[in-house]
């Protein structure tokens, strides 16, 4: 069951991100962050960091071109962990079942609200012709309202009523239509490369193939190496105690630091800033190949 | 009409010079709430005048007709950039309204048409698409193992932007349209540069983040056939890689939209899940 001051917290937490998003912009509006608060709401944050981690991912390259509608995935971050901390969903199960599609039927508030401002902007314009302040502002501000009831009403009433549906389908995934569980986990696990997919049709890929490539090779070798070495390590580690030896390693073993891949990253930047600066009027492919030299 | 104090120069202003705290109020404005009046029609128009009307009241004097001509110019006509850059245009606007009062008005109204497209262009890619990507990947990836760190550092970065969202407005107030002029060959060298990142960035996500591995193992005359050792010996994270470019290449299908592409991938991974082919991994 998920408690009525839950159901309150991230009500208001729907309501107000979608105003961080449009104004300060902290990054509160972000799908990872709608996982920490949910993840924290909900008393699970494990839970709650995976599915608003991997919603992230998902929607990376989906930014607000041009005032386009875009898929909630904050909102559908904080109903999937919700109900995968309160039912008892496998979260992963929960990103494919109820995070990406309720995303996806979020974007028509999205547009309801958009369309309520128009009334709004109609309201502000009378008030310019009469000069009349005090309304202009309560008009233009009431526009924060469109956006908010847009986000924080349909999150309120699924979270309110949607929990035994949710519970039905729950106890199906568990057992007659495991195999559609199944294919979810998978889903899980795929559905990121379409948000890095959107992304490379939004960046200049064309002219930095070459450090698509480095990014790729190095980050797969660095990975296959450290996820290997932590299974050698947890292998000792078993071999040790199976023979009762003393001392043997814990096999406390960290995974490849995506951190340190930044910085790699930041580091073969700075270098094509750098010659970029020192020749500008050299043509920018003739650079790539100068940049990998250097690496 | 009450005309306040105000005395009117002849080109419609009280000739009230910017101050400090101007400045400050124009900057929580519009951190707080530049684009709650965003609309489908006109989109950033009456955001636009929100933030800078305490302003051209002081400009203007209140009540005056010179106001309302100002105010109707501003909130009218549709506007819309970057939220990120949008200052830059308000402090143009402002430093030449003060200046210049009434008579600017047709230089201001070019001065927001001429802008709005090339900042928004800029800011789009550089803070709604590249920020997001390097640092929301970090802190995705971060998250998913546990660990909420990264979304300090996201928010950390943020606060970094909306600092130079607030210095900006006295920067172009004070330089003007030079500041433009300075500013796009600098910007372009920037973009450019973090492009670089952003690519290198998506490369590494790809071979860390999509974990989807080949589970079907035929029986061929009596030989299984693991295809995921297979593609492991040719190279690392191949089929991660193979899905990326399937996604890519449908994107690029005419009427093809992120929201269809991502249940394509729902459907087929669910379908392919099911029937074994392909597993989590």
């Amino acid at each position: 069951m998920i408690q009525w001051w839950q159901i309150l917290l991230l009500t208001l937490y729907a309501a107000y991100q979608i105003l961080d998003e449009l104004g300060p912009y902290t990054s509160a509006g972000q799908a990872v962050f709608a996982g920490l608060i949910a993840g924290l709401v909900m008393g699970d944050l494990k839970t709650g960091l995976h599915i608003g981690g991997m919603m992230q991912l998902t929607v990376l390259g989906v930014g607000t071109f041009g005032g386009a509608s875009r898929i909630d995935a904050n909102s559908g971050t904080v109903l999937a962990t919700a109900f995968a901390v309160s039912q008892g969903m496998d979260p992963e199960q929960a990103i494919g079942l109820i995070a990406v599609p309720v995303a996806a039927l979020m974007v028509y508030t999205d547009i309801l609200g958009r369309f309520a401002n128009t009334f709004w902007g109609h309201r502000c314009d009378a008030d310019v012709e009469k000069m009349d302040w005090s309304a202009y502002n309560r008009h233009y501000l009431l526009g924060g309202l469109s956006w908010s009831l847009s986000r924080a009403l349909p999150v309120f009433l699924a979270l309110a009523f949607g929990g035994e549906l949710v519970a039905s389908i729950t106890s199906a995934l568990n057992g007659d239509l495991a195999w559609i569980g199944r294919g979810l986990t998978v889903a899980g696990g795929a559905l990121p490369a379409v948000g890095f997919a959107i992304l490379l049709r939004y960046l200049p890929v064309k002219k930095h193939t070459a450090f698509l490539l480095l990014g790729f090779a190095i980050t797969a070798l660095f990975g296959t190496a450290f996820a290997n070495i932590g299974t050698l390590g947890g292998d000792v580690a078993a071999l040790g105690i199976a023979a009762g030896l003393e001392g043997v390693p814990s096999g406390m073993y960290n995974s490849l630091s995506m951190l340190t891949i930044a910085v790699i990253g930041l580091a073969v930047s700075i270098l094509y800033y750098n010659n970029n600066q020192a020749r500008p009027a050299v043509a920018a492919t003739a650079q790539d190949g100068d940049d990998d030299d250097e690496l | 009409m009450t005309m306040t104090s105000s005395k009117k120069l002849p080109n419609g202003t009280t000739g009230y010079k910017l101050q400090p705290e101007d400045f400050a109020q124009i900057n929580r404005r519009n951190l707080a709430a530049f684009q709650v009046g965003w609309n489908y029609e006109r989109m950033q128009h009456t955001g636009y005048l929100w933030i800078i009307l305490p302003q051209l009241r002081k400009i203007y004097g209140d009540g005056t007709p010179e106001l309302k001509q100002m105010a109707k110019l501003h909130c009218g006509p549709f506007f819309n950039t970057s939220n990120f850059l949008n200052t830059i245009i308000t402090g143009i606007d402002l430093a030449i309204e003060e200046q210049d009062g009434v008579e600017s008005s047709e230089a201001v109204a070019s001065l927001k048409t001429g802008l709005m497209g090339p900042f928004a262009s800029i800011g789009d890619s550089i803070f709604g698409s590249l920020l997001p990507t390097i640092f929301g990947a970090l802190a995705a990836n971060m998250a998913i193992q546990g660990n909420p760190l990264g979304i300090l550092i996201w928010v950390i970065a943020n606060i970094v932007v909306d600092w130079f969202r607030c210095k900006q407005t006295h920067i172009a107030y004070e330089q003007g349209m030079k500041l433009v002029t300075t500013m796009s060959d600098k910007l372009n060298a920037i973009t450019d540069a973090a492009a670089v990142m952003g690519v290198f960035m998506v490369g590494a996500l790809v071979a860390t983040n999509v974990n989807i591995t080949f589970a079907w193992v035929p029986d061929i005359g009596g030989v299984t056939v693991n295809f995921q050792n297979i593609f492991n010996m040719i190279m690392p994270r191949l089929v991660p890689a193979c899905l990326v470019g399937f996604v890519y290449w449908l994107l690029g299908k005419k009427g093809m939209t992120s929201t269809k592409a991502i249940f394509i991938v729902l459907f087929l991974s669910i379908a392919l899940g099911a029937l074994g082919i392909i597993a989590k991994g």
